[in-house]
């Protein structure tokens, strides 16, 4: 991938993430924009050592419980076998426009199983089956595009998988991750010579002891 | 990922508990080093050994506990997650490989995905967003080394000092160590007694902090 990606989930999300505390339907975003971001698996395996370490340390708070019955029960039990070659997932692609859309690891088996794709203009979205109250969408726009202005009750995550979304704030393109607020107004558009596919997660609403900004590394520019 | 089958089965096994190795009456925690998790990791995966097992399983069972009460703050809960996380740790001892990362952070995450796993089973959905889904199982490539040091001189900074202060205890401790006692990663790692890689974790996890806190100052 050439694009180096701008728009990272901010630290508290990643935490939030590593630990599973997170919304389903917000952490395949995190876990999608994983998939495409080099720097981001790094600080994903980081907050995995940190936590674990503090799970495991020698004066973490430990409980007495007789376990021995448990004990015998488990090593009764056979183990597996290692498997000869780590089974890596089929490469998922998703056709749209007729253009075909090969998908990250996080989102391949959802995107098996997309929904019906609805078109309307430019715009056509496909709902992944990630449970009845999550909002999680493919999203495609066809080039020269431009989506109006809208606005969202709830949080809107939007991860750009394929092309480049445009608008008053600056250029998004592959593994960059958006988010907006019910306060954010914006006219996003993509290029005249490119389509775009995205992840769209219309999220419930969440808590956070920080703004929402803050979900977004405000370090972006000083990484690369 | 356990079945449901072998959860049962499990329950009734233990109506047939043999004793636990010897061992296992040990009430005196053995002093965690470096490698030694790995290493009983790796004697149940070339042996089934018991005796390994039990020292694992003495050690994580109760903190998992402990963890689990943290995050479901229900009894029963926890020890099923204890007991589907160390049936993993049992079963999928053969899978563990140490290059890819310590066998804390796998038992953590095999913890992890139990734990959410439980939540969306207790929702009775099939086709919801998996555990699977959500946490590779470390396939992705290998990582250069990194350089901390192009971050290092931002802690000349005297601003710094009160977000330093701020910074998580565990993280602060390592980076007091590395920067203010000027002690190897090496040392660092026996002296806490973590895995080498957790220090190193924990140094980039800091400079990435104090470095979002250096932003917030300037905005
Ligand atoms: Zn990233």
């Amino acid at each position: 991938m050439t694009h180096a990606v701008k728009y990272h989930p901010g630290m508290m999300l990643m935490e939030q993430y590593v630990e599973g505390t997170l919304a389903p339907d917000v952490a395949l975003a995190v876990a999608t924009h994983i998939d495409l971001c080099p720097h981001c698996q790094r600080l994903c395996q980081d907050i995995h050592n940190d936590q674990a370490s503090s799970l495991a340390a020698d004066d973490a708070p430990v409980m007495a419980d007789d376990f021995a019955a448990l004990f015998s029960a488990i090593t009764a039990e056979p183990q597996l076998e290692k498997p000869r070659k780590t089974q890596q997932r089929d490469a998922v692609t998703v056709n749209i426009n007729g253009r075909e859309f090969r998908v990250p690891r996080a989102l391949s088996r959802l995107a098996n199983q997309h929904g019906k794709w609805l078109q309307l203009g430019g715009v056509a979205t496909a709902k992944l089956p990630a449970g009845d109250k999550m909002h999680v969408s493919l999203l495609y726009i066809d080039k020269g595009t431009e989506i109006p202005n809208h606005t969202h009750l709830g949080l809107e995550m939007t991860l750009v998988l394929s092309g480049t979304i445009c608008d008053e704030n600056g250029e998004y393109g592959a593994g960059d991750l958006l988010i907006n607020t019910p306060a954010d107004t914006h006219t996003p558009h993509t290029r005249a010579d490119e389509d775009c596919l995205c992840l769209s997660v219309l999220s419930a609403p969440l808590k956070f002891n920080k703004g929402l900004t803050r979900l977004l590394n405000p370090l972006q520019q000083f990484f690369y | 990922m356990l079945d449901s089958t072998a959860l049962t089965r499990h329950h009734e096994l233990s109506g047939t508990a043999t004793r636990m190795p010897e061992r296992m009456t040990i009430s005196a925690e053995p002093h965690i080093r470096s490698g030694q998790w790995e290493d009983s990791l790796n004697f149940v995966a070339l042996n089934a050994d018991k005796a390994a097992y039990a020292e694992l399983f003495n050690y994580f069972a109760p903190r998992l506990k402990a963890f689990g009460m943290k995050m479901f703050g229900n009894e029963q809960q926890a020890l099923e997650m204890v007991q589907d996380t160390m049936l993993n740790v049992w079963k999928k001892a053969r899978l563990f490989d140490a290059s890819r990362g310590c066998a804390s952070t796998w038992i953590f995450t095999i913890a992890r995905n139990v734990r959410f796993d439980m939540l969306r089973k207790k929702q009775s959905r099939k086709d919801d967003i998996s555990a699977d889904d959500l946490w590779a199982d470390g396939d992705y490539p290998e990582l250069e080394e990194s350089s901390s040091d192009q971050w290092e001189t931002m802690l000349l900074s005297e601003k710094l000092a009160p977000y330093f202060d701020a910074l998580p205890i565990a993280q602060r401790l390592v980076m007091q160590k590395v920067y203010l006692e000027e002690k190897s990663h090496q040392e660092v790692a026996e002296e806490l007694d973590i895995p080498l890689g957790t220090v190193k974790s924990r140094i980039r996890l800091a400079l990435d902090r104090l470095r979002e806190a250096l932003d917030d100052t300037r905005s």
